[in-house]
């Protein structure tokens, strides 16, 4: 195709999305089910696991970003998806002229900003009352940025589950983030676990953030920051093919 | 290229092949330009599940389904951006307001800036909301929500618009309002397909009538041509003191009566011509030593119409719902209006 084809096309997606994201925002940051398990969440796990514990102000930080961008950002697509086929406003996006990618994209979106929000939160709370130094800003930016992309669009493969009820999925979908939290190098870094352990954490992406958290804020990560990047990257690709695959089976079944 | 829609062999089969509901079953038809087609048939017939189908939210186990010459299967994009789809449930965000709904839907069909504000202003002016466009619609009545998903539904102007069972649920006031409105957008030249299991109102409103049950179509005629089918199927119904008596000789006695069913301490008689049945009926009680304790003419129901058509003994329903009973009422007007 032409450029004066697939242009304005590729244009008109894109805002589509962005409404889509807007619409989100504004429709469901106030929704009881998204500040429990969207804002407070985060909080809770950190204080019930971190608190106790001696450690530096900067590793704290760096931890509750990690928890932020995660359990946020993962809260959302489980929390909107099903709600909205509940509602039947899913159909008036799946009806409307643009591509699934598009509408999984804006949805991706909002939990992403949401996550970019209250890791914001976290970070003023971190800088202003702990007085905590970043060591490199950039990377504390493309980390929070590419670890929401990626759990928001984790949590998208939940919401894309065919159901109407959002009780069906918010089972499924706190089992595996509470999985993914505890063999991560989260609450135990990642020099001190066993062989085995380490192993099982380099298979979840909450790793790789949590170690991009380590190497923007106090400044020493164990892995190469840019495999950190890559891999939040690719899993936040890798995972939207599951979610457009179950949409598909969505249109089958009638949901 | 004179149809807006031409359905070929649609089927949808949902679930398990053992288990599983044949929901639509190798249905044909076609939708011409401009005309308002209703799609009749009582619940469950699957009438939602075709007009999901038409509007591509949900994906046909066969057949063919063609959209102003696009066919949906692989080229649904150009008639996304031309249809409007009103769907069974007002699907309107509760927690933004009308305005903020509009502007939304708008920016889903990429209408430029100034021409959403002036058509959004426009429609909810048109549909008696304009006041009220700054508040939440979870303070909306029904009637409210479903006049504000029409105007979403139709925002972008689209040349063909589906609306799945408009009225039912509103007062008569907002019913008719509703009604206006179809036929207004019809009359500015939009395609309709109307879903509904009010007899009533696709007399009232369509230039043709598809009558589907149990996900087969059992007719596709003009309001006209099925009306003398519903008058074939009119009956009368009668409740006559003491109960529970056999009536000897009752199909005898009554020539009138094509088909006689027994409903509870009522009688059901079908009948061509209920005016003729009514004196036989009064003889009939009277020569018994009966006393009629209640007699009423009563339309056809759809189940009727569709057993009618399809040549199958009337008759076989013996059980009354609620729901069949008010269709019947809703019949009865339009044959009487009809006649007059
Ligand atoms: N998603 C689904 N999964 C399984 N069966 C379904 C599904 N949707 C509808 N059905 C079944 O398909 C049949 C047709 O349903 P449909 O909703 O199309 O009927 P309808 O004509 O719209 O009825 P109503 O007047 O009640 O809206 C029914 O038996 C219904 O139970
Ligand atoms: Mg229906």
């Amino acid at each position: 195709m032409k450029p004066d084809r697939w242009l304005p096309r590729l244009q008109d997606e894109l805002a589509q999305a962005w409404a889509v994201a807007v619409k989100d925002v504004k429709v469901y940051y106030l929704q009881p089910g998204m500040i429990m398990f969207g804002f407070m969440m985060p909080f809770f796990m950190f204080f019930s696991f971190s608190v106790r514990r001696e450690m530096a102000a900067e590793l704290g930080v760096a931890r509750l970003l990690a928890l932020t961008t995660f359990f946020t950002a993962a809260a959302a697509g489980p929390f909107i998806i099903p709600l909205e086929r509940r509602l039947g406003t899913y159909d008036r996006l799946l009806a409307a002229p643009m591509s699934l990618l598009t509408l999984l994209l804006g949805k991706a979106a909002v939990g992403a900003f949401f996550a970019i929000v209250v890791s914001a939160i976290a970070l003023v709370i971190g800088v202003a009352v702990l007085g905590v130094a970043i060591a490199r800003p950039w990377l504390l930016a493309v980390g929070i940025l590419l670890g929401s992309f990626s759990f928001s669009t984790l949590g998208l493969i939940f919401g894309s589950i065919p159901t109407r009820n959002p009780g069906d999925v918010q089972m499924p979908s706190t089992l595996l983030r509470w999985g993914l939290l505890f063999i991560s190098g989260v609450f135990i870094p990642l020099p001190e676990m066993i062989p085995a352990a380490r192993i099982v954490a380099y298979l979840s992406p909450l790793t790789y953030a949590q170690d991009l958290m380590n190497h923007a804020v106090p400044g020493v990560g164990l892995l190469n920051p840019w495999l950190d990047i890559g891999v939040l990257l690719l899993t936040g690709i890798l995972f939207l093919l599951p979610s457009l695959k179950m949409h598909r089976r969505s249109r089958k079944l009638g949901y | 290229m004179s149809c807006a829609i031409e359905v070929n062999d649609l089927t949808k089969f949902y679930g398990r092949p053992e288990t599983g509901v044949l929901a639509v079953d190798h249905i044909s038809f076609e939708v011409r330009r401009g005309e308002i087609f209703g799609f009749l048939g009582p619940n469950g017939a699957g009438k939602s599940t075709t007009q999901r189908m038409l509007t591509t939210l949900l994906e046909p186990t066969e057949g063919h389904i063609v959209i102003n010459g696009h066919n949906l299967a692989h080229d649904a994009y150009p008639v996304k951006r031309q249809m409007g789809l009103v769907p069974e449930e007002s699907n309107v965000y509760a927690e933004l307001t009308a305005w903020d709904n509009l502007m939304f839907t708008a920016k889903l069909y990429r209408m430029p800036r100034s021409e959403r504000t002036d058509r959004a202003q426009a429609l909810l002016e048109t549909f008696g909301l304009w006041e009220k466009r700054k508040v939440k619609v979870a303070n909306f009545s029904k009637g409210m929500r479903r006049r504000l998903s029409i105007a979403m539904a139709i925002i972008h102007k689209p040349s063909l618009l589906f609306l799945d069972e408009p009225t039912p649920g509103l007062d008569a006031q907002s019913a008719r309002t509703i009604q206006n409105l179809v036929r207004q957008l019809n009359a500015e030249g939009t395609t309709i397909f109307l879903t509904t299991h009010q007899i009533e109102e696709a007399n009232q409103l369509c230039d043709r009538v598809a009558i589907i049950n149990h996900g087969q179509i059992a007719a596709i005629d003009t309001p006209e041509q099925l009306k003398r089918t519903f008058r074939r199927v009119q009956s009368v119904e009668v409740s006559m003191e003491p109960h529970g008596q056999p009536l000897p000789d009752i199909q005898a006695e009554l020539p009138e009566a094509t088909s006689i069913v027994r409903q509870g301490d009522k009688w059901r008689l079908y009948t061509k011509d209920p005016a003729l049945l009514l004196p036989q009926v009064m003889e009939y009680a009277h020569s018994h030593k009966l006393r009629v304790v209640s007699l009423s003419t009563l339309g056809p129901s759809l189940e009727d119409v569709f057993l009618e058509i399809t040549g199958r003994q009337i008759g076989t329903v013996h059980h009354q719902t609620p729901a069949t009973v008010s269709q019947q009422q809703n019949a009865k007007q339009t044959v009487a209006a009809d006649e007059t």
